[in-house]
């Protein structure tokens, strides 16, 4: 057992951080993600006056973001500790691109070398088992514990179990891949697996669900890739929405002109079971049997969220939280940014980047005796490939409403693309290498 | 004053005093926040990513974005320009101006 006071004198006598396997493998990801960025160091500022201990548990797109902007805003008065059980995070934004060959999971990810090296985050790699929110404190598997001031949470999304996949083996038959990882390689390798004429069954959960557009695009990626290399397959979209949901005019015309024949669009559909030996999903419009199912589930909150009692909406799956500074409207202390949270903004990297900017700067507000910036202002982009070599984009900004205690959208900076393009998928390279940069580097 | 009456003037004064209250900082510069959403594609303070902006006058910067405001059709940064007022604009030019 390894008590904080202990653990980092541990770490300091150690001289590196970690010396596990994982740890080494992980300096490499840093290597990579170092070369890839092209952010500058920025110094960490050591006359702030600001004291304060922050854990922050997740590091992924918010949970790095707040990590890196506490210490780069705070300063060094601020002890910031991430807690991530895995050694890099895999980047879910372009990952569709792994499913046609274009991209492999290895160049999606990265380490916490930078957060730590830089701008002196001490890196916990651990799992959480229980939150004391009275006694705040953090508990990990294996013993160790660690006191907070403020408490951020950044877990990001389960997922729930369709009827019939409930076995390892069912879901291994039947992958979502809507966290990029094994089972995105796994899906790939299913796809080319097709034979011609093959057919490709994909679902979309009802909102809120992890980046709106992405289900649209998986389905562009995956026509766009049988066409050339399955002539005569399908892929058949089966949408809980009553309609697209993001990018509206740029997949209307992806799926009715571009994928013409090959994608089969059906909004409005409910899934009642899955079998994944005959491959047949049960549907709202029947039994439909495809040589690969990809079939993407209703999404909650984080376990850690569940079982630490942090869930507070009325569906009993989210953190709904106070957006001036992401603290839960219901556990003080706690902080809640990203997917987990329930608030008007779309569930998506690149905004969780920016709703951890505003849950860091409150932090250091609060911690200094001063209320939360009352009109934070964020901020949603993404480009969609449509094919291999085109893309669209996405962006909107949001605004506090004081009246409503909500972000809402500016419709004047809310839209799409006027059409795909080869210009915008050079584009969405730049901006995916930009946006990593300001999260990890 | 005797030993007794400083403890009791040092006790009645700590009992009024906001619990959170550490007055020796100092605010966050005007503007960083509203800024910091240029970062996810301009890179942290303003430096890398598709763009460098860090360097630039405020009044450049105040230009370009009001000229973005009015393109048409509106490329992806256009349109971002138009989800700021005047007001805003002006506050985050001045603090990436100080990023030089």
């Amino acid at each position: 057992m390894i008590d904080r006071r202990n653990f980092i004198k541990w770490a300091g006598v150690s001289g590196i951080a970690f010396s596990s396997a994982g740890w080494s493998l992980l300096a490499h990801a840093d290597t990579k993600t170092a070369s890839s960025t092209t952010t500058a160091t920025a110094a960490v500022p050591t006359n702030t006056g600001i004291k304060g201990r922050v854990v922050v548990i997740g590091g992924g797109m918010g949970g790095a973001t707040v990590a890196k902007y506490l210490r780069l805003w705070g300063g060094t008065g601020v002890d910031v500790t991430l807690i991530e059980r895995d050694s890099a995070y895999t980047s879910n934004i372009m990952s569709n691109l792994v499913l046609n060959g274009s991209r492999t999971i290895g160049s999606l990810q990265y380490g916490y070398g930078n957060l730590s090296s830089r701008y002196g985050v001490k890196v916990v790699k651990g799992e959480v088992l229980t939150i004391d929110p009275v006694g705040r404190k953090v508990a990990l598997a294996g013993g160790a514990s660690y006191a907070y001031d403020r408490l951020v949470i950044a877990p990001g999304v389960d997922f729930d179990i369709l009827p019939g996949l409930e076995t390892a083996a069912a879901q291994a038959k039947v992958p979502h891949a809507w966290k990029a990882g094994a089972q995105t390689t796994a899906l790939h390798n299913m796809i080319t697996a097709m034979p011609n004429g093959g057919v490709f069954v994909m679902s979309i959960p009802a909102k809120p669900y992890r980046c709106p557009p992405g289900p649209y695009e998986r389905a562009c990626i995956v026509a766009d890739w049988l066409k050339t290399n399955r002539p005569g397959s399908k892929v058949i979209v089966l949408d809980a929405n009553p309609g697209i949901t993001a990018e509206v005019n740029a997949f209307t015309d992806a799926f009715n002109v571009v994928h013409a024949g090959v994608i089969e669009y059906h909004p409005g559909v409910s899934i009642a079971s899955v079998d994944a030996t005959t491959m047949t999903v049960n549907t709202s419009i029947g039994n439909i049997r495809g040589n690969v199912l990809n079939l993407i589930p209703p999404h909650r909150a984080s376990k850690v969220i569940s079982a630490n009692g942090l869930t507070n909406t009325a569906d009993g799956r989210w953190t709904a939280v106070n957006v001036l500074s992401y603290e839960s409207t219901t556990a003080p202390g706690i902080h809640v940014v990203g997917d987990a949270s329930a608030t008007t903004q779309p569930k998506a990297g690149h905004i969780a980047n920016q709703e951890a900017k505003v849950c860091a700067d409150a932090i250091l507000r609060l911690l200094s005796g001063r209320a939360p910036d009352p009109s934070p202002h964020t901020n949603s982009a993404c480009y969609s490939p449509i094919t291999a070599t085109t893309a669209s984009w996405l962006t909107a900004n949001f605004r506090y409403d004081a009246t409503t205690a909500t972000m809402v959208p500016v419709p004047a900076s809310s839209g799409e693309a006027a059409a795909r393009s080869s210009k915008n998928f050079e584009e969405m390279g730049k901006w995916f290498t930009a946006l990593m940069g300001d999260t990890f580097a | 004053m005797k030993r007794r009456n400083i403890l009791c003037v040092l006790a009645c004064g700590l009992a009024t005093m906001p619990v959170i209250a550490q007055t020796t900082t100092t605010a966050p510069p005007a503007g960083r926040l509203l800024a910091s959403n240029c970062f996810q594609c301009h890179g942290t303070n303003g430096r890398g990513g598709v763009e460098n902006i860090a360097g630039k006058s405020a009044s450049e910067i105040v230009k370009e974005l009001k000229e973005m405001q009015q393109k048409s059709p509106p490329k992806m940064m256009d349109m971002h320009a138009r989800g700021y007022t005047d007001a805003e604009i002006e506050l985050l030019a001045n603090y990436l101006a100080t990023l030089r």
